[in-house]
């Protein structure tokens, strides 16, 4: 009996008399400012939401755990960036350095490292569930495509991690992706260059693959994760169909 | 019997926040250290040492750095205390007359020679420059033999 008490005084008041509704009566200004703005407000705090979507077991919070690695890695890869040196010879070292002599670096770098491991992990479960439970089909097709772009995004910036590192195993990995991409005809070099600079064998770690990793990637997975966000509202919210 | 807390969502919450803002104020000092740190910056070669060393000594260690300075018969002689095996900083045992390797047991004897471990060579000597004032300067990338003294 006190359970379901509970659950109404915190689940379903606010949904009857939010803020959200009276917003909207007061201020029909508010609606016409713009269509997408308004839009987006509303994706963003939703008029209700089914209690059947509050149970963990049918998402496992996969995404929103994804979520939160990212996070993890944006704090602690800009604390890194304050003492890590991209480039062939400075790489390694500087990692060594950061990991032995920097007061609390091997915390921040080991951080970074497991939420990498961990983001790989829940990425994938991620993936498994949505086809588990069918929810790629209609309406939601559009976002399963862009949770694939951000897999792609995902697996790119893990590989460029790891080849920042700078070790002899990232000179090797830098290698063959070079290699890889350079038997594309035509466009190969160019393409080689463009995304990995020029490694050399012992080392993976070059200006050109640091720009990619702190700057391009991770804003643009930013940007696409809340677009999916958005759009997972926009699409009905999450729920057994 | 113990008194049953109540532990509603509430509660619940009301912890998290508080973790929070523990963890938040714990992580203050080690982010200001860390981020403060300038043990990544290169050094200047240059060492220097502010007694004149006019008399007799052992080896006396410089301050802030992996030199050490004596005088013995022949004159003043700068030592870099960095094993030749792995590059770990040795230190000088006054009461053995020895120089031992912390990380794996290699010995040298008074003037740097290897006498046990897996050391291949001597510790390396720098060149020593006295400056108008008395003071000692020590370029530690500018290597000299074991018998060249100031």
């Amino acid at each position: 009996m006190k359970d379901s008490k509970e659950t109404e005084t915190s689940v379903q008041r606010p949904i009857l008399m939010s803020d959200h509704d009276q917003k909207e009566k007061l201020s029909p200004v508010h609606k016409l400012e713009g269509n997408s703005r308004n839009n987006f407000i509303n994706h963003v705090r939703p008029r209700f939401i089914s209690e059947r979507v509050l149970s963990v077991f049918y998402t496992f919070c996969l995404g929103g755990l994804s979520f939160l690695a990212f996070l993890m890695l944006g704090i602690t890869g800009i604390l890194l960036m304050f003492h890590y040196q991209p480039g062939a010879s400075s790489g390694y070292s500087s990692v060594l350095t950061i990991g032995s002599v920097i007061p609390y670096g091997y915390i921040i770098r080991n951080l970074h490292y497991w939420s990498a491991q961990i983001m790989i992990v829940t990425v994938n479960l991620h993936m498994v569930r949505v086809v588990w439970t069918h929810s790629y089909k209609p309406p939601r097709q559009l976002n399963w495509l862009v949770g694939v772009g951000l897999l792609v995004l995902v697996l790119v910036l893990d590989f460029t991690g790891y080849l920042l590192v700078g070790s002899q195993e990232s000179g090797a990995a830098a290698t063959v992706a070079a290699n890889l991409l350079k038997q594309i005809p035509g466009l190969g070099t160019a393409l080689a260059q463009i995304a990995l600079g020029e490694p050399s064998a012992l080392s993976g770690s070059t200006l050109v693959v640091y720009v990619w990793h702190c700057a391009v990637l991770p804003l643009a997975m930013l940007w696409l994760q809340l677009y999916h966000f958005w759009r997972i509202r926009r699409d009905g919210g999450v729920r057994p169909l | 019997m113990a008194k049953q807390i109540e532990c509603s969502r509430r509660t619940v919450l009301r912890f998290a926040w508080a973790g929070m803002v523990a963890v938040g104020g714990l992580s203050v000092k080690p982010l200001v250290d860390y981020l403060m740190s300038k043990e990544d910056q290169p050094r200047s070669p240059l060492v220097s040492y502010a007694k004149s060393l006019e008399e007799k000594t052992d080896w006396q260690h410089v301050p802030n750095s992996r030199v050490w300075v004596k005088r013995d018969d022949q004159g003043i002689a700068a030592l870099v205390a960095t094993c030749t095996h792995l590059g770990c900083e040795v230190t000088y045992h006054l009461e053995r007359k020895q120089w031992l390797c912390p990380c794996h047991g290699s010995i040298y004897d008074t003037e740097g020679r290897p006498v046990a471990g897996p050391a291949p060579k001597a510790l390396p000597r720098a060149a020593v420059e006295r400056k108008a004032d008395g003071s000692l300067i020590i370029n530690t990338e500018k290597q000299v033999g074991l018998d060249v003294r100031l």
